[in-house]
């Protein structure tokens, strides 16, 4: 399972950094940056949590 | 060019246009949101009346409104279909018909993708999770500041002697304007954005009061940005002095609009918050005392509770791009659609006892910084990072205060309190 990142729809909030710090980072440019693609067994929550805390829906995770 | 807007049908006898209306409590103005939650979540209304501009001027038949909690999100989120773009449509996003001759200067609230998109990048630079921890540091020191200076200091107006002051100060930090210009930037703020009222305007001519400030704000921020062409460092005047559209670095114009989008949005939010949470956790002392017994463990989702009681923004207006139906009712592309989202984090279906402040509810998917999409609340950090700072604050110095009668503000926008009387003992 991977991330997915909608660009025309992300503008950069964060909250999916908030929440799982270990995927998402958004860059000083105001930019998102995946810094993992590939969901971890042990994190899959989280990241479903980040996905889910999108407001602008910009998230998804599919599979491989 | 204006799209050309339809007049309806009204779909319902209950009136949320008049000023009257508006001029009744937040309490009662949502029993007659609540029947339309229930009976009709979708409604066509006459526009809001509006003493100062009649409707022959700004030329609005009515406009939908949207009340219920899934409505108001899918409304947000589907800017293809209701659009921000007021430039193209010639209005505005308020509820309040606007002068189409008096239109302010297009900034990214009033535009969509992709254009909102090129233009929120540059500021959302200085509001990333690692941009507000930047500023903790500073907001902490200017919140206990404030605090510290009303210790024992008898009868005051909490709202002008705290709550008001950390929004503006904050925005100017994030602007990144120098210490000694910090209190003049804040103050130009302030009064922009209250100049309509009497209390701030002095009775003066409400149009050169608001003149006078912007031309502040315009100064202060030209120079910072001219000075960041040379001197760049990690604020928001940096970014904009670095920004480019097509080749070309940002207008004097550009650099005046963001300084008055951020000095708008930045500012009552927060502070309306902060005093609406004020009254309630002395009203219920019993989720004041839960609160502090572990304030670091319980005030982030305290927080989210004190924005949806709060709902400091009442609600934004969209236009339809094309005909839809939406609960129930048959939109017309080019109709004026309202969301409500005060009406929305009141919404039964979503929160139990929608009424109650209740710290404990968990989760808290409110709507306090709107319905989510692509104009989902820029600030929503910087917001939270100043009431945390704030009430840590507050909790702690001020245990003793006593709490009076809020003097509530007559708004369909801003759900706000002008004044709150206090007493804080020796």
């Amino acid at each position: 399972m991977k991330i997915k990142v909608d660009r025309g729809r992300c503008t950069g909030i964060g909250i999916c950094e908030s929440v799982a710090p270990d995927y998402f980072e958004v860059g000083d440019d105001g930019g998102l940056v995946l810094l993992r693609e590939h969901i971890d067994d042990p994190q899959r929550a989280e990241v479903e949590d980040a996905v889910r805390a999108c407001p602008a829906l910009a998230l998804s995770i599919v599979e491989d | 060019m204006p799209v050309f807007t339809h007049p309806h049908p009204f779909t319902t006898d209950k009136d949320i246009s008049s000023a009257e209306f508006w001029s009744r409590s937040f309490v009662e103005r949502d029993e007659t949101f609540g029947w339309l939650r229930k009976n009709a979540p979708v409604s066509w209304h006459p526009p809001l009346e509006t003493p100062e501009l009649l409707p022959e001027v700004h030329g609005e038949p009515g406009f939908w409104a949207v009340v219920r909690a899934e409505d108001v999100a899918f409304v947000s989120r589907n800017h293809e279909l209701f659009s921000s773009d007021s430039k193209k449509h010639g209005r505005s996003v308020m509820f309040r018909p606007t002068d189409p001759s008096l239109m302010p200067a297009p900034t990214f609230l009033t535009m969509d993708p992709p254009e909102h998109t090129r233009y929120r990048r540059i500021m959302s630079a200085g509001f990333t999770p690692k941009a507000v921890n930047r500023l903790r540091g500073l907001i902490e020191q200017r919140a206990a500041r404030i605090v510290d200076r009303v210790v024992g200091a008898g009868e005051i107006d909490f709202v002008t002697e705290v709550s008001a002051k950390l929004p503006m100060m904050t925005v100017a930090d994030l602007v990144g304007v120098p210490e000694e210009l910090v209190e003049t930037f804040a103050e130009a703020g302030d009064r922009f954005v209250g100049a309509d009222d009497p209390e701030i305007n002095g009775g003066t001519d409400r149009t050169q009061f608001a003149m006078q400030q912007i031309r502040v704000l315009r100064e202060i921020g030209v120079d910072l940005v001219r000075h960041r062409r040379t001197r760049p460092t990690d604020d928001i005047a940096t970014a904009l002095a670095q920004a480019e559209f097509d080749g070309k670095p940002l207008s004097d114009d550009d650099i005046q609009s963001a300084m008055l989008l951020l000095s708008v949005a930045g500012n009552d939010t927060t502070k309306q918050t902060t005093s609406h949470s004020v009254v309630q956790l002395w009203k219920h002392p019993n989720q004041k005392a839960w609160l502090t017994e572990d304030f670091d463990g319980r005030i982030a989702a305290s927080i989210e509770e004190f924005i949806r009681h709060a709902s400091p923004v009442v609600e934004f207006a969209r236009t339809a791009t094309q005909d839809l139906e939406l609960g129930g009712q048959e939109i017309l592309a080019g109709d004026k659609v309202v969301v409500f989202y005060a009406s929305a984090n009141r919404d039964e279906e979503v929160f139990d006892q929608p009424y109650r402040f209740d710290l404990r509810r968990t989760p808290v998917p409110h709507y306090g910084f709107g319905g989510g999409g692509v104009h989902f609340c820029l600030g929503n950090g910087i917001a939270k990072a100043q009431l945390r700072a704030l009430f840590s604050n507050i909790l702690t110095k001020l245990p003793d205060m006593r709490v009076g009668e809020p003097e509530m503000l007559q708004s369909e926008f801003i759900h706000g309190i002008r004044h709150l009387p206090v007493v804080i003992p020796d």
